[in-house]
């Protein structure tokens, strides 16, 4: 019995990413695309591959080329590999290094090609890259990538959406077993075995739930620490579905007589309307970063905003890059994680966190979550 | 039911419990004596599990985009006996009371061009000037930056470090792997007690996920593996070998009675990275012959145990598994015989892989290794069996790390 059931990403949609960039390696006169990493080999070849935890040492995972248009990709099967991508363009899992530059050298227009560009690099591909590409220049891809993919489509914000709702629905299970004496890593069992059941099995942070501290703006202490009556916990829940990271991040006041304080909410609200005021379409980033400092509320602990989709995308703004806050603007089709976090002493913090898509006509939520409960 | 490897040779060398600042100590010794030997006086480590073994830190690995904007970066001095960290994790009681404050930074954002100019500024005030430093990854970020880690061309490849350091495992470093690997087994039993025929391959990770967090996991490292194999080789997947496709992704669909699964997964503990391997029958007693695989599966991995200690080679592991198997490799062609597992889920040694026979021939086991052994046997017509069993290297032989029953065979 044949069983193929592993597919890869939309037609219209992986189609409508590789010509993006495609255009975009014609704009800058880059010849071949070699990308490393997942969600960048993700949108050029629209093919699933296997998720793993942390961060990955760069290898040439997906080439593409822009004479012939042509995907090469690193996959040992065929299972989940998109029709257009032929056999005779997959090469499989190598523990030889010297085997990725005879697959590479082999590829039609390696020898004479002029620019190649990738998205990061490591000293043994530094040394090896050049051997497969004899007459190449290497250049950063990295810009063109996030460029490209900074603007969603309608259907990649739908996509996003949809890994929202997932873990929208994992959160709900992790929210309804926050009683007291349950420990930050009960919770995200709770959250992790909620959304394998709804049919996702990859989450984009394992982090799930945190104890905010009443005495520090911003400390953790064990994942161990059985939560109490009054303490206010953060949740951040992120999933990975059809490789679209859909994220939420919201705090509930431990039942048992537990709730928000009503100062604390109001100065949330109040942050995040100048937050919102600040997605406007054309505003610089770094308004993200004043609406702190005009709401009276010390930078967060993490970014402002950062972008969702395949992987890592931008806009990234954090208090701590203020000059690359200020090089961008919002655009139309940006889709960001927003964060809210205001604290206050003897109480805890307030965090929240917002998939946003920006719009002409103002900033909309991808999520049907209230941002948080009512002050009391 | 047969009992896990344990039943063999029981573990004596193996603390119960693992001492983690005796762990970093010794770490860090290890680190700065190849440093010294290298002429490296400095490291700078971005790869998730190269921080988290120069530094004790431990957090929960996201998905691999999440390295972009959320990377804990390691400075390593050849003259400091605490490293560096930069991370957002700062304010973390687990970390403050491992390092002091002075060597725990803010985060870092390496993929930006602005985070890299902090990021040096700080680094310039750390490290002495003319030092040398060694780097395990790039971004092109950081390639663009002259004054300190590029300014006489590519840093040296500081990743060789720790590649050498790790390879031999501490008795807490052993304890540390086996706790991991025992919450991994207790999970694994609560998945087992569950396979059914109607089940979905993602209610057996739902069941997975919710137990290894409950036991103490740190996280999940691999979306977790349930291959239903097709009974011939042909039938399943084309693949770039000719030979089977695997591992192949989990989805909802339906375990269905007779299915033979191949199962295959991992978790991080403490900053070490598990793996597990079975071969599963769905609702059914499995039948003489596929309990002639097993046998088979257990006489080559018998025979490979036979020849497994410090000082045998992985050519001498591949040769006896190869003997058992009738002359055939008992692998499959992508992966191989063997793998070194540590802090990450796949490391040296490599044995049987496609780096080559004269690779084998040249690595040497050392005592304090760990190694996963999964060794399959493929009966085209009727599937095939496949186990992992990890081990300790000793200089006698072995030491089990793993003790999991083969039930249902």
């Amino acid at each position: 019995m044949t069983v193929v059931e592993i597919l890869p990403d939309d037609t219209a949609l992986r189609l409508a990413r590789r010509a993006r960039v495609l255009a975009a390696m014609e704009e800058a006169d880059v010849d071949f695309l070699v990308v490393g990493r997942e969600g960048n080999a993700r949108y050029v070849s629209g093919a699933p591959r296997l998720w793993t935890a942390g961060s990955r040492a760069f290898g040439p995972g997906c080439v593409f080329v822009r004479e012939s248009g042509a995907v090469h990709l690193l996959s040992t099967w065929d299972e989940g590999i998109p029709e257009e991508i032929p056999h005779e363009n997959l090469y499989g899992i190598t523990f030889n290094a010297m085997n990725f530059v005879t697959v590479l050298s082999k590829i039609e227009g390696a020898s004479t090609a002029r620019r190649v560009a990738t998205d990061s690099m490591s000293g043994s591909s530094a040394n090896l890259l050049p051997k497969a590409f004899p007459a190449a220049e290497f250049i950063d891809g990295e810009p063109m990538l996030r460029q490209i993919r900074r603007v969603k489509s309608p259907e990649e914000v739908e996509a996003i959406r949809a890994s929202v709702r997932i873990a929208e629905e994992a959160l709900a299970a992790a929210t309804k077993a926050l009683v007291p004496g349950v420990t930050e890593r009960q919770l995200t069992a709770i959250f992790m075995e909620a959304m394998a059941a709804a049919g996702v099995t990859t989450p984009s942070g394992q982090d799930v739930a945190w104890i905010t501290s009443r005495q520090d703006p911003w400390r953790r202490t064990n994942r161990d620490t059985p939560v109490q009556p009054g303490d206010l916990v953060a949740f951040e829940a992120g999933v990975v579905r059809a490789g679209y990271a859909g994220e939420v991040g919201r705090t509930h006041a431990v039942r048992e007589g537990g709730h928000i304080d009503s100062e604390l909410a109001q100065r949330t609200s109040a942050l995040w309307e100048r937050l919102l005021d600040a997605c406007r379409v054309g505003a610089p980033l770094t308004g993200l970063l004043t609406a702190y400092d005009d709401a009276g509320v010390p930078p967060p602990p993490m970014p402002v905003a950062r972008g969702l989709g395949l992987g890592f995308d931008l806009p990234l703004v954090t208090h701590s890059l203020p000059l690359t806050a200020g090089e961008q603007h919002i655009e139309a089709g940006m889709v960001f994680a927003l964060t809210g976090y205001v604290w206050k002493e003897g109480v805890g913090a307030l965090y929240v966190q917002e998939p946003m898509v920006t719009t002409e006509s103002g900033p909309v939520s991808l999520s049907t979550t209230p941002l948080h409960e009512q002050g009391v | 039911m047969p009992a896990g490897l344990m039943a063999k040779a029981p573990p004596a060398r193996i603390p119960a419990v693992p001492d983690f600042a005796r762990m970093q100590r010794e770490r860090m010794q290890r680190m700065q004596a190849i440093m010294q030997k290298q002429g490296l006086d400095a490291l700078v480590l971005l790869g998730n599990t190269n921080v988290a073994y120069a530094t004790g830190a431990i957090w929960p690995l996201g998905d691999s985009g999440r390295a972009n904007f959320e990377q804990p970066v390691a400075l390593v001095l050849g003259d400091d006996e605490c490293p560096h960290l930069f991370t957002p994790m700062r304010e973390d009681d687990r970390l403050r009371e491992k390092m002091p404050a002075d060597h725990l930074h803010g985060p870092v954002y390496l993929d930006f061009d602005e985070g890299v100019q902090l990021f040096a500024t700080q680094l310039a005030g750390l490290v002495p000037s003319g030092a040398v430093i060694g780097m395990d990854e790039w971004t092109n970020a950081l390639r663009r930056e002259r004054s300190l880690l590029f300014a006489s061309g590519a840093p040296a490849d500081g990743g060789r470090v720790i590649s050498m350091a790790k390879a031999s495992k501490t008795p807490d470093e052993l304890a540390a792997m086996r706790e991991g690997l025992r919450i991994t087994e207790q999970a694994i039993a609560e998945v087992q007690a569950q396979i059914a025929p109607g089940v979905r391959q993602t209610d057996l990770t739902a069941t997975f996920l919710r137990t290894i967090f409950d036991a103490g996991a740190d996280a999940n490292i691999l979306d977790p593996i349930w291959q239903v194999m097709p009974a011939r080789r042909e039938d399943g997947p084309w693949t770039t070998t000719g030979d089977l496709a695997c591992p192949l992704l989990s989805t909802e669909r339906a375990l269905v009675e007779g299915d033979v699964l191949w199962v295959d997964l991992g978790i991080s503990h403490a900053g070490f990275h598990s793996d597990f391997g079975r071969t599963w029958i769905v609702g059914r007693e499995p039948t003489a012959r596929q309990r002639a695989q097993y046998d088979q599966w257990q006489s080559i991995m018998g025979a490979v145990l036979e020849v497994t200690r410090a000082g045998a080679t992985a050519a001498d592991l591949t040769a006896a598994a190869m003997a058992a198997a009738g002359g055939t490799k008992p692998w499959m062609p992508h992966l191989y015989l063997g793998h070194g597992l540590g802090i990450d889920s796949a490391e040296m040694p490599y044995v049987g892989s496609d780096i080559g026979e004269a690779f084998d021939a040249s690595l040497v086991l050392v005592d304090g290794m760990v190694l996963v052994l999964e060794p399959i046997v493929w009966d085209d017509g009727a599937a095939g069996y496949r186990s992992e069993e990890v081990l300790r290297i000793t200089e006698d032989g072995w030491e089990p790390m793993t003790d999991y029953a083969y039930d249902p065979f």
